[in-house]
């Protein structure tokens, strides 16, 4: 079995197809949505797979998972994102038994939800460890300092540093002016152009905005 | 002279007075203005170019390429805009691997910049497109002020080669074409502290605004003219702010435009200077 083929095995059974992939000598790395994760067992196991370790890293607002195989002795990894905000992801242990102590594990200390778990509970912890503290879960923290926040949230929302205030709307008429310039955010299609070119620059992951709800996302 | 006109953030956000002001200077001065429809934040030269280079270099690109479709050259009114705007336009005219990355972009978002349009601060206009002497034919009265004029940071900003001081000299000629005393300060080139006060609001106001204000109260200044709204901004809330630290200055501050506009005998009540947090409207009142 070659490199190419565990990637488009994957690729088949996955709905949302595979977010970036890259491969090595003895390792391949895929990146899929957390949502694919039992779809992506599923592919592996067809391949005769081996489960070996999840590995969680706390990357301030989200948590990322990274699942190991083992695929004929090269090794497999799948990488996922869940946000803190969600901290959801489905279980693969009835698929892949040798996963419940991983799952528990990281559970445990990071305090993710592993939905449908057969065996939920204490693994590695004291008994008495405080199941709302787990020990390697940080505060939810975005890249941007806070106090740039406001900026950063209204620039992406309306192109602006600073939203129309309703008070200065009524100023601007007072005065014979317009209620608002002829700024982006006065026109769909302009604000719609801005919005696509904050997404092609990556600034809407990087500051962790949420498109649904027009916000930035905070703790 | 036709230009597009870039209003930015702070001018119609915050102190729209001056857009009048423009507006009817323009007008007096046959310069055809016309508003730039659908543009962004500049976006500004501090917060946002350090939130995000690419981020910010995309949407300087798009405001560019607004200008571009009209076939014009961008008027700005604000130190921080012409900054950002010029820079933009030097980085993606001498990095090429920088300008098909931010090409690349907006041609998703469905624009495409070409580097065609340049960026004239309002400074630059007046002195070298309209000319000192032709401000002067418009001046009804002679202003009798003693003003202190405060350039700003970005205003020092040209490209390789310029002079850092032709703006301010420029931006020094034109007020004294209204008739004003100009009255020099060693502390032209000290930050008014508007970037700093999102980090640190006591140093900003202390170690920045207040210098200033101590200068030109000994002097007897009666107002300060500005050519950037975020100077503005930080001259009049700043002032407010300083009053909890036992400090009370109220000199008034305004921008060159609307300067002129009192020099060319418009009204306060037309200008409405009345949204200035300082007392702008008494200070024309005792002119006009």
């Amino acid at each position: 079995m070659n490199k190419n083929e565990v990637i488009e095995s994957i690729k088949n059974k996955v709905e949302g197809g595979v977010l970036e992939a890259t491969s090595q000598e003895r390792k391949i790395s895929v990146t899929i949505d957390a949502s694919d994760i039992r779809q992506v067992a599923y592919a592996l196991l067809e391949r005769r797979s081996r489960f070996m370790i999840i590995a969680a890293v706390d990357l301030g607002m989200d948590i990322e998972l990274l699942y190991h195989f083992d695929v004929e002795g090269k090794l497999i990894v799948v990488r996922t994102k869940i946000s803190k905000e969600q901290n959801q992801i489905d279980t693969i242990v009835d698929l892949m038994p040798a996963a419940e102590w991983a799952e528990k594990e990281s559970a445990e200390l990071f305090g993710i939800n592993f939905s449908a778990h057969p065996k939920p509970g204490h693994f590695v912890l004291s008994k008495d460890w405080p199941s709302e503290k787990p020990p390697l879960r940080e505060p939810f923290k975005g890249v941007l300092p806070e106090q740039f926040c406001p900026v950063a949230e209204s620039l992406m929302s309306t192109g602006m540093t600073a939203p129309m205030s309703p008070l200065m709307q009524r100023k601007r008429q007072e005065a014979g002016l317009p209620p608002s310039p002829p700024a982006s955010f006065v026109n769909a299609k302009s604000l719609g152009e801005v919005h696509e070119a904050m997404k092609g620059a990556e600034f809407d992951k990087k500051a962790g905005y949420d498109w649904k709800k027009g916000k930035l996302r905070r703790a | 002279m036709k230009y597009a006109l870039f209003l930015g953030c702070m001018i119609p956000q915050r102190i729209p007075s001056v857009e009048i002001a423009a507006k009817k200077v323009f007008e007096k001065l046959d310069i055809e203005a016309i508003e730039l429809q659908g543009y962004s934040c500049c976006p500004d030269s501090v917060v946002a170019r350090l939130l995000d280079r690419k981020m910010w270099l995309t949407l300087a690109a798009r405001n560019l390429s607004l200008a571009e479709e009209h076939g014009l050259d961008l008027l700005v009114l604000c130190n921080g805009c012409y900054e950002t705007l010029v820079e933009a336009n030097e980085i993606l005219k001498h990095d090429p691997q920088t300008a098909k990355e931010i090409r690349e972009i907006l041609a998703k978002a469905g624009r495409k910049y070409e580097g065609k349009a340049k960026v004239k601060h309002v400074i630059e206009v007046l002195h070298d497109d309209v000319g000192v002497d032709k401000i002067k034919k418009f001046v009804k009265k002679p202003l009798k002020l003693k003003l202190a004029i405060h350039p700003g940071c970005h205003m020092f900003r040209e490209t390789e080669g310029g002079g850092i001081w032709r703006k301010p000299k420029q931006f020094e000629e034109i007020v004294k074409a209204t008739g004003a005393d100009v009255v020099k300060n060693k502390i032209d080139r000290l930050c008014c502290g508007f970037p700093v006060m999102q980090v640190n609001e006591e140093f900003a106001l202390k170690r920045n605004l207040l210098p200033k204000l101590a200068v030109y109260h000994e002097q007897g200044i009666e107002g300060v003219v500005v050519s950037c709204p975020a100077c503005n901004v930080q001259f009049e809330t700043g002032q407010v702010l300083l009053r909890k630290y036992g400090v009370r200055y109220n000199i008034p501050c305004l921008h060159i435009v609307e300067l002129l506009a009192i020099a060319f005998g418009y009204p306060a009540k037309e200008l409405a200077l009345d949204i200035h947090r300082s007392p702008v409207q008494q200070l024309a009142q005792k002119v006009i």
